[in-house]
């Protein structure tokens, strides 16, 4: 369902400075694999997650997303992919300060052309990751895995078939760390398509193909697990 | 994105951060407070002379001996030229004329009952006075036209010269003195309050013209003539009428100025409305700056908050906001802003306008008008000051403002 080819991405710093994020990354991701892509901190990991999730355009190269080409999508269309095939888990779990945790989940539904009840599905996904006694709570009066489960909650309400987890638990402990890996267990067993970056090798074993990144290239991709 | 979602998510927004809220509201509370109070002066002012026109009579003019006088004002030298044919004549030659009431009037004229004394503004007129000013007899009997044809001695007096000379006595058929001329009391007028100019209506004394002129004033000239129109709406034409025939009847030549003036209800309005006119174009400058200033605090306030809240843009972008989404977020959380600002402003200002018309002679209507204002004002100045940093919000690059 994702190919990419030939993808590069070139930021101009300082209006002079080329700085050459991606140098031509070609990948295939299949329907349902639960890929680990890791590269050390830098290294064009944020940059590729951003083009999968349709947030950033590539510099060169196509991107095919269900076999439609990304590149010449307009912005509301765009949005609208994000709305509805990506789920995105960020490593500071991105949450509305503010806001409660069911709020946080309804979020993606307000944008979302379809409708329906959101308060009563949020509460759903919430009970999903065990928060269900917790939809009140702002996030500062939760724990931060509580948190990433709440962003996970978020990413799954629109029931995108992709879900991009940019180093989910970079900023986790040990315990919180399993749980929300047995949640992305879980996920992948519903059939959903899980692409994980970090730079973590014991989370980047949980996954079953294990890309590794390099200077803004792929340098190995294999089977694990 | 649905509206009513929309508009929750605005609010939402709104509620997270109730001081910032509440500072971006206040410019406008105040702005819009003065506003309502200026708006419900005007109208009270406006109520006032509507109600001044109402008792000097929409279908009325008056006409007033002598070239630039105004009725109801005293005159220092008396005109002459006005005679009781002059109103004959109206009645009998202009078209549209329904009755006239021709009287000579004086003001401050002493009276004297069996007990006491007052002061009394004497019209002598006839018996028509009392159809053409409204005010008939409610105890005993107007004039006559018998009493005018026998030069009888009665006089129909209003309520202010019941109470000072008889006190709650039954005062018809009682003797009076007019300037030491012995008079029977015929009837009371009814009740009529204060007159556009500030006078007792009821301080009034009326008794017939022939009488007065013969008997008291022993003059051969009237000071007015008031005119009932049938057609309140030919009055330009039918005072057109009245001056033709009145310079012709006084032997005017062209170019020499009317010796009489005709005054109309349009005209008491103007002079009413011109002062107020002047003192609200100063409040409403006034209130014109506290808005704009308003505007330019919430314009800023929100352009602050979208570089706070730049993650929180991101976010929405990444969860799948198009950038018309963030627009309509950030112009609705600015409108709504000024319009609950607006609506509190709204009421602050009618409480404050009851407050002032305890301290001032300030007449304050609470009406629906400054509502429709307030929310004209607020809603606009709400989209110029959200539009601004809205655009910024929606232009920002999800990448970048998720990075932030």
């Amino acid at each position: 369902m994702i190919e990419l080819r030939d993808i590069t991405k070139t930021y101009h710093k300082n209006g002079e400075m080329e700085v050459r994020v991606l140098q031509g990354v070609s990948l295939d991701i299949q329907k349902g694999e639960f890929v680990a892509i890791m590269a050390p901190s830098g290294m064009g990991k944020t940059t590729l997650m951003n083009i999968l999730g349709c947030l950033d355009r590539p510099t060169g190269g196509t991107y095919r997303l269900d076999g439609v080409e990304v590149e010449k999508l307009d912005d509301d269309q765009l949005s609208l992919i994000r709305n509805e095939k990506i789920g995105f888990v960020f490593q500071t779990f991105n949450l509305l300060p503010r806001a409660s945790a069911l709020e946080n989940v309804e979020l993606p539904m307000i944008y979302s052309p379809r409708s329906g009840d959101l308060s009563k599905k949020a509460m759903e996904a919430l009970k999903a990751v065990g928060l269900g006694d917790r939809i009140h709570y702002k996030p500062s009066e939760l724990s931060g895995g509580q948190q990433q489960r709440v962003a996970i909650a978020r990413a799954l309400i629109n029931n995108p078939s992709i879900i991009l987890a940019d180093e989910p638990t970079g900023n986790l402990d040990t315990a919180s760390s399993e749980e929300i890996m047995a949640i992305f267990k879980n996920l992948h067993q519903e059939d959903r398509t899980l692409i994980l970056v970090t730079h973590e090798a014991d989370i980047a074993q949980r996954a079953k193909r294990l890309i590794q990144m390099k200077d803004g290239k792929v340098v190995q991709d294999k089977k694990i697990g | 994105m649905k509206t009513e979602r929309a508009i929750k998510e605005s609010l939402r927004g709104l509620g997270r951060n109730k001081t910032r809220t509440f500072l971006m509201m206040l410019g406008i509370i105040i702005g819009i407070a003065t506003l309502t109070i200026i708006v419900s002066a005007i109208l009270g002012a406006k109520s006032n002379v509507m109600e001044k026109v109402g008792k000097f009579g929409f279908d009325q003019v008056a006409i007033a001996a002598g070239a630039g006088k105004l009725v109801g004002v005293p005159q220092d030298v008396p005109a002459v030229t006005l005679k009781p044919e002059d109103g004959e004549a109206i009645l009998a030659e202009v078209k549209n004329v329904k009755g006239v009431a021709p009287s000579f009037q004086a003001r401050s004229l002493p009276l004297k009952s069996a007990t006491s004394n007052t002061d009394s503004t004497v019209v002598s007129s006839t018996p028509s006075w009392a159809d053409v000013w409204d005010t008939p007899a409610v105890e005993g009997e107007f004039i006559t036209d018998e009493d005018l044809a026998s030069l009888a001695r009665v006089a129909v007096i209003g309520k202010t010269v019941v109470k000072e000379l008889f006190g709650s006595e039954d005062p018809v058929g009682k003797q009076i003195y007019i300037r030491g001329v012995p008079f029977v009391v015929k009837g009371v007028l009814q009740a009529k309050g204060i007159s556009p100019s500030g006078l007792d209506m009821d301080g009034r004394t009326v008794i017939p013209l022939t009488t007065g002129l013969k008997r008291v004033f022993n003059k051969d000239y009237i000071t007015q003539i008031k005119v009932k129109l049938r057609d309140p709406a030919k009055m330009a034409a039918t005072v057109q009428d009245i001056k033709h025939l009145l310079r012709e009847r006084h032997n005017l030549q062209a170019g020499v100025e009317d010796d009489f003036t005709i005054t109309t209800p349009t005209q008491v309005t103007e002079v009413a409305t011109q002062v107020s006119t002047a003192l609200s174009l100063f409040l409403i400058v006034i209130s014109a700056i506290s808005l704009i200033v308003g505007g330019i605090v919430v314009g800023n306030i929100m352009l602050i908050s979208v570089g706070e809240r730049k993650q929180e843009i991101g976010l929405r972008r990444a969860l799948g906001a198009r950038k018309s989404d963030i627009l309509t977020q950030f112009l609705f959380e600015s409108m709504a802003v000024t319009l609950f600002g607006g609506l509190v402003g709204v009421l602050f200002g009618l409480g404050g306008g009851k407050i002032l018309t305890l301290f001032t002679k300030l007449a304050m209507v609470v009406s629906w008008e400054p509502f429709v204002l307030a929310f004209v004002f607020s809603g606009v100045v709400g989209i110029l000051a959200g539009i601004s940093p809205a655009r910024r919000a929606a232009s920002l690059d999800p990448v970048e403002a998720l990075r932030s």
